[in-house]
C-alpha cells in the first residue's frame, strides 16, 4: 500500500507543479461536407484531462492552461484534427467523416474512454439503434450474431432467460455468464430461477435482471471480451464484460438553451413457426398399446363401466392414458370419451365417433402481441445537459393469459458547478409485471403435454368451450368416469385452459439502478472521479394452483399436491463506492503518459424467503398463506452478504501514436474467502503496435497487432467455508436437522485464471474491406467447486480448489464496403467465432463432475476431463462393428453404464452474418445467425415417440404394412425390425447377423424411452436462422423544412423469420430451460415466433 | 490539494481497512452450526423410515422386487430396468449421507456434551449405544442390497475414495457392536426421550430391538457359519422382542405423512397394484389378511396385477386404503419377523425355546393380529390344511418362506431376503427381465456413480463379489 502512496505524492507533486496563467479559446464545430454545426464533438487540450464537448450549435469555449498549445477535436465516425492554438481566441474548424475509423474512440473498464488503436485487447461494440431495433423484451437477445465470441441464447419462453457467454465456459460450477455494466454500475443479471426450474422439473422461468435495461436508453454497447480488457474490474469480469453506454443529454454554449424531443412507437406481432412445433400422427388415439384394456372387440378401449344408464356396460375411452399408442381411429366406432360425463357438455352420455381431433394442440397457440412506446426529452443549458426517457411496453405471449409489462423512467444530468467540477446522476426506475409465463420443463407444462404426453383424439376447442362454460377443471384426462363425475382430479393433466386462467403466477420487480458521481479536472492533466452506485430491487413470484388441479410439485420441498400458493420475496442490493485519480500528459514529443488510481467498495445483500402452503388450500380461490390445508413447512430463507475491496491502477504509455503499452494491477479482498487467504492479486499487461502508421502505402488504412496477457482472480461462494445444518421440519415436536450434502472447506483459496490473446486488425482499400483477428488461451485454475464424491463418504460433494478449464480460440470479424456507386451502398460483416474448450483436470483422481444430475430422461450435463465443458453423458447403444447391438428378443441392446459421452453443449463455431443496404432514404439490413454442431438431448422426442404422438411411430413397413398392424408370421404383419445386428452364437464364439426379428409397433416401448438408450435422443443443436430484417424509411429532411419536426421514420422489423436450417425435430435447437451451466437438455420447450413489426420514429 | 490528498488517503485505506466485518458477511444468519443429537438422531430415523416405507421409483422399488406389488403403466422397475432411474445412487445417499453421517455426527455431538453425575452419564452412554444399533440396522440392509460396502472406511469426508469392506466380516462386525450395544444399554436410566421417534427413549425397548436385530443378522449366516449364527440366536432370542412389540414410526400426518400416501393419493398418480405373485397365493389360503392388505376389483374379487405386465389400473385389486393413510405406521422390526426367523432357527435344531410350528404359529398370528385380523381368523386360517404346519405342503423352507414372505407385505427387504434365503415362494418373471440372467435380481447393482468416483475400490469390490451383477448371490445366499 505504502507504493499507492508514494505514486499518489507524485501525482499530486506533478500536478500542482501547473503554473496558473491560463487562456480562454472558443469556436465552432461543423461538418466539412455540409457545413452543418456538429453538436457533440470532444475537444481535449492535448497531454492533459482538460476539454469539454461542442453544444447543440457546435460551439465550444474552452479554458487552456498555460503551457499547452494544441487542441484535439473528435467525434464518432469523423477523423480526428489536431489543431494548434497559436495564440488564438477563436477557433472554427471543420471535421471530415472518417472512413478509416482509425481515431476510434471506446468505452473501455471503469468507464474509462480510450482511442480503439492504442487497446492491445480486443473489443466490439454495437450500436444502440442495431440493439434496439427489434423489439424484445430482453436486449441481451439482440447480441446475438453481432459479436463475435459472444454465444447468445435465449429460451423462447415468455420473458424468459437469456444465456450470454463469452469466450467459453472457464467456471465448472459457478457463474459463466458476462458481467453488464451500464454508464460505470454493474447491473445484476442475476437468475432466481429455483432448482427444480433449472434442472427441468417444473416451474417458470422469470428470466434474468439485465433484461430490465431498456433498450431505448442504449447509445453504444461495447464487449470486453478477454481478461486483459477486463482485468481492471477485477473477479467479477473473468466472464467477460458488456458495458453499456446509455444516450445523454449535450451542453449548450454562452446562454442559450437547447432541448429535443423524440417519439417511438411499434407494434409486432409474432407467428408460430411450424417447423418448432409437433406434427402429430393421426391414426391412433388414446392408449400405450391396443391390446389390453378389454378383450372385446376393440380392446384399446376400456369396457367397465355404464355411461348412458342403460343398465348395459359401455366402450370408453382410456381417458387416464396420456399417450396415442391405442385404438386405431375409425370414424364407425362410437366410444364414450370425456365429454360424456359432463351434464353441461353437448355430448353428455354420448358415445361419438373414434376420429383424430379436428382442433389439436395448435388450436391453443395464439398469437403473440407487443406494443413498445418510448418518449425522450434530450436539453442542455450552458452548465447543464440532460436526459429523460420514459418507455411503456406491453406484451401478451403466445399462451392464453400470458402478459408482461414493462414501465422504465431513466433520467441522468450533469451540471458544472463550477468550470472544473461537475456533478452528474442518473436514475433509472423499472416496473416489470409478469403475469401467467408459461411453464416449463418436464411437468406441470402444457407444452410438455403437447409435445410428450397426449392423446390426439382430444379436441382443445372443445376443452376451451368446456372451460368457458362451467369454470371448471373440466380435463380431458380422467382416471374413471367416475372419477370425472365425482369432481376428483384429473389424473396427470389439467384442462389446459383452466391451468392458463386459474393455476397462472404473478410477478412483479422494482428496481432502481443509480449513481451520483463527482468529476474534478484538478488541473490540466489530472482529475478526480468519485462516484457511488446501486442497483437495488425487490422481486415478488406469487404461484397459484387452483383447488382440482392434478396432483403436482408445488412450493417449498416440492412437494405433491393439488392446489396451493406460494411467494418468493426478493431484496437485491449491490453499491459501489468507486473514486478514480486519473492523469494523462505529454512527456516531450514522442510519449504520452496515462495513469489511473483507484478504489471500489462493493457490497452485496441479498435477503430472501420462499414460502408455500403444504397440502393444499382450505378455502378455494384464497390465496394466501394462512389458507394452507396443513401446518405450513418452515419458509426458506437465504440473507447473504457479500464485500469486496479493490485496489487497481493503470499505467498507459503511447509512444508516437504506433506504440502503446498498458499495464494494470489489481488487488482485491473478499469476504467469501478464509480470513488468512482473502487477498489476491492480479496483473494484466497489453500492448498494440500500429505498424501501418510505419508503412506508408495507398491500399493499407489500418495494421495493427496486440497482444496481451492478463490474470484474475475469483472469489469462493457465499458460504462455502463453514458447514451448517439443514433444517428438515418437526416431527411429533421434535426438530430435525441435517448435516449439508456439500461439505464445505474452510481452506479455500482464490480461483485463478490467466489468459493470452493475439489480436490482427487491418484495414485496406479505404475501408472498403477490413478485418479484426484474434486468438486467446484462457486457463481457468484452482477452481473452486462442490466436487462429487463417493455417498458413502456421507456427502454427496465437498468444496475444493482443483481442477482447470482451458477455452482456446479465434475470432474473426469481417467487414467490407462491396459495393458502394451513388446513392447506392452495401455493408456486410461476418462474426465468426470458434472456442475450443476443454476440461484439462478435476480434483485429484476424478474425471468427471455432474453438472446436473437430476435431468429427466436420466442423462447428465458433465465437466469431464479431456473432453468440453458440458458433455451429455447418458446411456448408449452396444455398437458391433459399428452397427448396433439388437437382443434376441428383437430389441436393442443398452449399454451398461450411463456415463457414455453422447455429445456436448458446446458448438463447433458460431457465426452471423450482417448484410446491410442503402439507398436514398433507403435502408435494408438482415441479419443470418449461425450456429453449428454442439448437442441437445430432448426429452420430448425421448417420450413423445414411445407415446406414438409423432408420424415417426407411425409409417409403413418393409412388408408394406402399417407399423402398428398386429404380428403375425405372414407378409400382412405389422411390427418393426430394428436395424442392427444380432449375436447368434454364443458369447465366446460370436456370429453376428442382420437383425430380422420383428417387434410390435404398437407398444410404446419400441420407438421411445422403455427399450431405447438415450444416445437414440441426442440431436445435433447446429441451426441456420434468419434472425433479423429492417427496412427503414427516412423522411427527407425537405419534406420537414417547415415544421416542427425534424426526423421522421419507419421500420418495418422482422425477427427469426426462417430457421434455414436445423436437425433438431419440431423445436427449436436454442430454446431451453433457463440461462446457466444447465444446457443441451430439451423438455416442452416453447415453439419459435415469426415476429414482424412496424416502428415510426419522430424527432422534434 | 492537501484535502485531496487526505480523503484520498483515507479512502484507499478504507478499502484495506474496512474487513473487519468481513467474517460477519460471509456468516450464515439462518442456518446453525451446531444442533443437539437428538434433533440430528430424529432426522435420521425418520430418513431411515421414509426410506423405507417409500414405494418412489427412484428411490425403493423393493415392494417390486418382493413381488408384493407391480406397476400399471411403467413397467421398467418391474422387470429389473435398475438403470433407467439412480435407484442405487440413491440408495447410498440416503443410507450414508441422510442417515448413517447424521448419525455419527449425533455421536459426536452427543459425546461433546459434558455429562455430569451418574444419571448424565448413563443418559449420554444410553444415546450413544441406541445410535449404534440403528447404524447396525442400516448397514445390514446395505450389506444385504449390495454385498461388499464401504464400511471401515466411510462416513470420512477427507477419504474421498473409501475402499470396500467384504459383507462377512462386516456381518461379524456388526454381531460384535450389537454384542457391545446391548451390553452396555442401562435400562435404569432414559435417553433420548421424545426425540426418539420410534421407541420415545424406552431403553428396555432398545435392549429389545438389539437382540431382535441379532437374531435378524445371525439367521442370513446360518448357510455360511452355522456356529455363529446358532450361538448368536440362541443368546440373544431370549431377550429379543416379546409377541405385540415392534419397533415403527408413526407418521403424525400432515407435512410429516406417510410416503405411501405422498406417493399414491397425494400425487394423484395410479402407478402400483398388488402383483399376482402375492394375490394369487393369498386367494388360495384364503388368507384373512386379504382385505387389510388389498381391495377387491370391481366389488367382486382380489385380482392381482401379472408381475411386470401392463395392468391398467381400473382391472385390478389396489393396495389398501388404510395402507395409503396418511398416518399410516412403517414398521421397521418386529415381533412377526422374529417369530419366523425363530421357527427357521427351530429347524436348523437351534436350542430357541420352542418348536418351528410354535414360532411359525406365533408368526402368524402375530402377523394376522397387527393387519387387524381377529383370533377367529388366526384359527381358521391355522386350521386351513395347506396353512397348518403340519399338513402344508412342501419343506420347512417352502413353509415358513412363504408365511413369513406373506407376513412382511409391504416390506421390500425382508421379504425379498426371505426369497433369497430360502428360495420360496415362487416368484413370476417378467415379460422382459432386464438382469444379466434374465431371472430375479439376486442383489443391487452398485450405483454407477461409484464407477466414476470411486473406480478402483468399485472394481476391487465387483471382483470380490463375482461381478457387480444382479445374478451375483450374496455371500450368505447359498441356495
Amino acid at each position: 500500500m505504502r507504493k499507492f502512496t508514494l505514486f499518489f505524492v507524485f501525482l499530486l507533486f506533478v500536478g500542482m507543479q501547473a503554473a496558473l496563467a491560463q487562456m480562454e479559446v472558443k469556436g465552432t464545430v461543423t461538418d466539412a461536407k455540409d457545413g452543418t454545426p456538429l453538436p457533440g464533438v470532444s475537444i481535449v487540450v492535448k497531454g492533459t484531462l482538460t476539454g469539454t464537448v461542442t453544444d447543440i450549435n457546435g460551439k465550444f469555449v474552452l479554458t487552456v492552461p498555460a503551457g499547452y498549445n494544441e487542441l484535439i477535436f473528435s467525434f464518432v465516425g469523423m477523423l480526428t484534427r489536431e489543431e494548434k492554438i497559436d495564440g488564438r481566441a477563436v477557433i472554427n474548424i471543420t471535421l471530415e467523416d472518417d472512413v478509416v475509423g482509425l481515431n476510434e474512440v471506446v468505452v473501455t473498464a471503469l468507464g474509462v474512454s480510450r482511442e480503439k488503436k492504442s487497446l492491445g485487447y480486443a473489443t466490439q461494440e454495437v450500436s444502440g439503434s442495431e440493439i434496439n431495433a427489434v423489439k424484445s423484451n430482453n436486449f441481451i437477445s439482440n447480441l446475438s450474431g453481432k459479436v463475435s465470441g459472444v454465444q447468445v441464447k435465449g429460451t423462447g419462453n415468455i420473458g424468459g432467460s437469456t444465456n450470454v457467454v463469452i469466450r467459453g465456459y472457464s467456471s465448472a460450477t459457478g457463474n459463466n455468464q458476462a458481467l453488464f455494466i451500464v454508464d460505470g454500475v454493474p447491473i445484476s443479471n442475476d437468475n432466481t430461477n429455483n432448482y427444480g426450474q433449472i434442472n427441468g422439473r417444473s416451474g417458470y422461468d422469470y428470466g434474468n435482471a439485465a433484461s430490465d435495461i431498456n433498450p431505448n436508453d442504449i447509445e453504444s454497447v461495447n464487449v470486453l471480451k478477454g481478461a486483459a480488457a477486463t482485468a481492471l474490474y477485477g473477479q467479477r469480469a473473468a466472464n467477460g464484460v458488456v458495458i453499456i453506454t446509455t444516450k445523454k443529454g449535450v451542453k449548450t454554449m454562452a446562454k442559450t438553451k437547447s432541448y429535443g424531443v423524440a417519439i417511438s412507437s411499434n407494434v409486432t406481432t409474432g407467428f408460430i413457426d411450424k417447423s418448432t412445433f409437433p406434427i402429430y400422427q393421426k391414426n391412433y388415439g388414446a392408449g400405450y398399446g391396443a391390446f389390453y384394456y378389454s378383450e372385446t372387440e376393440y380392446p384399446g378401449f376400456e369396457y367397465l363401466y355404464d355411461i348412458n344408464g342403460d343398465g348395459q356396460t359401455d366402450y370408453t375411452v382410456p381417458t387416464y392414458e396420456d399417450a396415442s399408442m391405442g385404438q386405431k381411429f375409425d370414424p364407425n366406432i362410437l366410444v364414450y370419451q370425456w365429454d360424456s360425463y359432463f351434464p353441461e357438455s353437448p355430448n353428455y352420455q354420448t358415445a361419438t365417433p373414434w376420429v383424430a381431433a379436428e382442433n389439436g394442440p395448435e388450436y391453443f397457440m395464439e398469437n403473440s402481441l407487443s406494443l413498445t412506446n418510448s418518449v425522450e426529452v434530450v436539453g442542455g443549458g450552458e452548465a447543464t445537459a440532460f436526459r429523460l426517457s420514459y418507455t411503456n411496453q406491453y406484451q401478451e405471449g403466445i399462451m392464453p393469459n400470458s402478459k408482461l409489462k414493462k414501465n422504465s423512467f431513466l433520467v441522468n444530468a450533469s451540471h458544472d458547478i463550477i468550470k472544473n467540477l461537475t456533478v452528474s446522476a442518473s436514475a433509472n426506475y423499472v416496473n416489470t409485471q409478469g403475469t401467467g409465463r408459461n411453464s416449463t420443463g418436464y411437468s406441470d407444462n402444457i407444452m410438455s403435454s403437447f409435445r410428450q404426453w397426449m392423446e390426439t383424439n382430444v379436441d382443445y376447442k372443445q376443452q376451451q368451450e368446456m372451460y368457458d362454460l362451467t369454470g371448471r377443471n373440466i380435463s380431458w384426462n380422467w382416471w374413471s368416469p367416475d372419477d370425472a363425475k365425482n369432481q376428483a382430479t384429473p389424473a396427470y393433466w389439467d384442462n389446459p385452459y383452466f391451468q392458463r386462467f386459474e393455476n397462472y403466477e404473478t410477478d412483479q420487480r422494482d428496481r432502481l439502478i443509480g449513481y451520483a458521481q463527482l468529476d474534478w479536472r484538478i488541473t490540466g492533466f489530472l482529475s478526480l472521479m468519485g462516484r457511488a452506485s446501486i442497483d437495488t430491487y425487490n422481486e415478488l413470484q406469487e404461484e397459484r394452483k387452483a383447488q382440482t388441479s392434478a396432483s403436482g410439485e408445488f412450493g417449498v420441498n416440492r412437494v405433491d399436491c393439488t392446489s396451493g400458493y406460494s411467494r418468493f420475496q426478493r431484496k437485491f442490493t449491490e453499491t459501489n463506492m468507486d473514486i478514480m485519480l486519473k492523469f494523462n500528459k505529454s512527456l516531450g514529443e514522442s510519449f504520452n503518459l496515462s495513469a489511473l488510481l483507484g478504489t471500489n467498495i462493493r457490497r452485496d445483500r441479498v435477503d430472501q424467503v420462499f414460502a408455500s402452503t403444504d397440502g393444499g388450500l382450505i378455502v378455494p380461490d384464497l390465496y394466501a398463506l394462512s389458507n394452507s390445508q396443513n401446518q405450513m413447512q418452515a419458509p426458506e430463507e437465504l440473507l447473504t452478504e457479500i464485500g469486496v475491496n479493490g485496489v487497481f491502477a493503470q499505467v498507459s504509455l503511447g509512444f508516437k501514436d504506433y506504440l502503446f503499452l498498458d499495464g494494470t494491477i489489481r488487488r482485491d479482498q473478499s469476504s467469501t474467502l478464509p480470513k488468512d487467504n482473502n487477498v489476491y492479486w492480479y496483473p494484466s499487461v497489453s500492448a498494440s503496435f500500429l505498424f501501418s502508421q510505419l508503412l506508408d502505402v495507398d491500399w493499407l488504412q489500418l495494421g495493427k497487432l496486440r497482444l496481451g496477457f492478463a490474470q484474475v482472480g475469483n472469489d469462493a461462494p457465499w458460504g462455502s467455508l463453514k458447514d451448517t445444518y439443514t433444517f428438515n421440519g418437526t416431527f411429533t415436536g421434535t426438530s430435525m436437522y441435517s448435516l449439508p450434502n456439500s461439505k464445505a472447506n474452510a481452506e479455500l483459496k482464490p480461483e485463478l485464471s490467466s489468459s493470452l490473446e493475439a489480436g490482427l486488425e487491418m484495414k485496406f482499400f479505404q475501408s472498403r474491406l477490413g478485418f479484426d483477428l484474434a486468438f486467446y488461451k484462457n486457463n481457468t485454475a484452482n477452481q473452486i467447486m462442490p466436487v462429487s464424491v463417493s455417498y458413502a463418504t456421507g456427502y454427496s460433494s465437498k468444496y475444493v480448489n482443483a481442477g482447470e478449464i482451458q477455452n482456446k480460440g479465434v475470432e474473426l470479424t469481417l467487414f467490407g464496403t462491396p459495393v458502394q456507386s451513388g446513392d447506392f451502398k452495401w455493408d456486410i460483416m461476418l462474426n465468426w467465432a470458434k472456442n475450443i474448450n476443454e476440461v484439462i483436470s478435476l480434483d485429484s483422481g476424478l474425471q468427471n463432475l455432474q453438472i446436473s444430475g437430476n435431468l429427466q430422461g436420466g442423462v447428465t450435463i458433465n465437466a469431464r476431463v479431456g473432453e468440453p465443458y458440458g458433455t451429455i453423458q447418458g446411456s448408449d447403444y452396444v455398437y458391433q462393428d459399428g452397427k448396433r447391438v439388437v437382443k434376441s428378443n428383437g430389441y436393442y441392446l443398452l449399454s451398461p453404464t450411463t456415463d457414455i459421452v453422447l455429445g456436448t453443449i458446446q458448438p463447433d463455431f458460431t457465426a452471423g452474418l450482417n448484410n446491410r443496404f442503402t439507398y436514398k432514404n433507403w435502408a435494408l439490413s438482415f441479419l443470418i445467425d449461425w450456429q453449428k454442431g454442439g448437442s441437445i438431448f430432448s426429452v420430448d422426442m425421448w417420450y413423445g415417440l414411445g407415446t406414438g404422438l409423432y408420424p415417426e411411430t407411425d409409417y409403413i413397413n418393409d412388408l408394406g404394412n402399417p407399423t402398428r398392424d398386429p404380428l403375425t408370421d405372414d407378409e400382412t404383419s405389422g411390427g418393426v425390425i430394428l436395424e442392427g445386428v444380432v449375436n447368434t452364437g454364443t458369447a465366446e464364439e460370436p456370429i453376428w447377423v442382420e437383425n430380422d426379428f420383428r417387434v410390435p409397433g404398437d407398444d410404446y416401448r419400441v420407438f421411445g424411452w422403455a427399450r431405447n438408450p438415450n444416445a437414440g435422443f441426442v440431436y445435433d443443436a447446429s441451426y441456420i436462422k434468419l434472425r433479423e430484417v429492417v427496412l427503414t424509411y427516412s423522411l427527407p429532411e425537405k419534406v420537414m423544412a417547415n415544421s416542427a419536426i425534424k426526423g421522421v421514420s419507419f421500420s418495418l422489423v422482422g425477427s427469426n423469420l426462417w430457421i434455414i436450417m436445423k436437425n433438431l425435430p419440431y423445436a427449436d435447437p436454442e430454446a431451453g430451460q433457463s440461462s446457466g451451466n444447465v444446457q443441451g437438455w430439451q423438455s416442452g420447450v416453447m415453439p419459435t415466433t415469426r415476429n414482424i413489426g412496424l416502428t415510426v420514429n419522430l424527432q422534434f | 490539494m492537501k484535502k485531496i490528498y487526505l480523503i484520498l488517503l483515507v479512502l484507499i485505506g478504507m478499502s484495506i481497512s474496512c474487513t473487519k466485518n468481513f467474517e460477519d458477511f460471509n456468516t450464515d444468519k439462518k442456518r446453525p452450526v451446531e444442533v443437539p443429537g437428538g434433533y440430528l438422531f430424529a432426522n435420521a430415523q425418520v430418513a431411515l423410515g421414509n426410506h423405507t416405507a417409500t414405494p418412489n421409483v427412484n428411490l425403493n422399488i423393493l415392494k417390486l422386487i418382493a413381488q408384493y406389488w407391480t406397476e400399471t403403466t411403467y413397467t421398467d422397475e418391474a422387470n429389473y430396468d435398475l438403470a433407467n432411474r439412480a435407484i442405487m445412487a440413491n440408495q447410498f445417499l440416503i443410507y450414508y449421507r441422510n442417515v448413517l453421517n447424521d448419525l455419527e455426527d449425533a455421536i459426536q455431538s452427543i459425546a461433546a456434551e459434558a455429562a455430569v453425575g451418574d444419571e448424565a452419564i448413563a443418559v449420554q452412554n444410553n444415546r450413544i449405544y441406541i445410535i449404534d444399533l440403528v447404524e447396525v440396522y442400516v448397514y445390514q440392509t446395505l450389506v444385504d442390497y449390495f454385498g461388499n460396502i464401504p464400511y471401515t472406511q466411510a462416513l470420512d469426508i477427507n477419504n474421498i475414495n473409501p475402499g470396500y469392506d467384504d459383507a462377512l466380516t462386516i456381518y461379524k462386525d456388526l454381531l460384535a457392536r450389537l454384542g457391545a450395544d446391548v451390553a452396555g444399554l442401562n435400562d435404569g436410566y432414559g435417553s433420548f426421550g421424545t426425540n426418539d421417534q420410534y421407541f420415545q427413549g424406552d431403553v428396555a425397548m432398545w435392549k429389545k430391538f438389539g437382540n431382535t436385530l441379532k437374531v435378524r443378522i445371525a439367521i442370513n449366516l446360518a448357510d455360511v457359519d452355522n456356529t455363529l449364527a446358532k450361538t448368536t440366536i440362541e443368546e440373544a432370542y431370549a431377550g429379543a422382542f416379546a409377541p405385540g412389540e415392534i419397533c415403527q414410526i408413526v407418521y403424525p400426518g400432515g407435512t410429516q405423512s406417510n410416503p405411501m400416501f405422498q406417493e399414491m393419493i397425494q400425487s394423484g398418480r395410479h402407478d402400483f397394484v398388488p402383483a399376482n405373485t402375492i394375490v394369487d397365493i393369498m386367494n388360495t389360503l384364503e388368507d384373512p389378511r386379504r382385505a387389510f392388505y388389498f381391495t377387491m376389483a370391481g366389488d367382486t374379487a382380489y385380482i392381482g396385477g401379472p408381475y411386470g405386465e401392463d395392468c391398467p389400473f381400473s382391472q385390478f385389486s389396489h393396495v389398501a386404503d388404510a395402507i395409503q393413510g396418511e398416518k399410516y405406521p412403517m414398521v421397521i422390526l418386529d415381533y412377526t419377523e422374529l417369530a419366523f426367523y425363530l421357527a427357521e432357527a427351530a429347524e436348523r435344531n437351534y436350542s430357541v425355546g420352542g418348536t418351528a410350528e410354535f414360532y411359525y404359529n406365533y408368526g402368524i398370528g402375530s402377523s394376522i393380529v397387527h393387519w387387524g385380523g381377529t383370533e377367529a381368523d388366526i384359527i381358521a386360517y391355522l386350521s386351513n390344511p395347506a396353512v397348518n404346519y403340519a399338513s402344508a405342503a412342501g419343506t420347512w423352507q417352502q413353509k415358513i418362506g412363504t408365511q413369513a414372505w406373506l407376513a412382511f407385505y409391504i416390506r421390500g427387504m425382508e421379504g425379498w431376503n426371505t426369497w433369497r434365503r430360502l428360495d420360496f415362494p415362487a416368484f413370476n418373471l417378467p415379460p422382459a427381465p432386464n438382469s444379466d440372467d434374465g431371472q430375479v435380481p439376486k442383489r443391487f447393482l452398485y450405483p454407477i456413480n461409484e464407477q466414476t468416483l470411486n473406480a478402483a475400490n468399485y472394481y476391487e469390490a465387483a471382483d470380490a463379489i463375482g461381478g457387480d451383477l444382479m445374478s451375483t448371490k450374496l455371500f450368505w445366499d447359498k441356495h
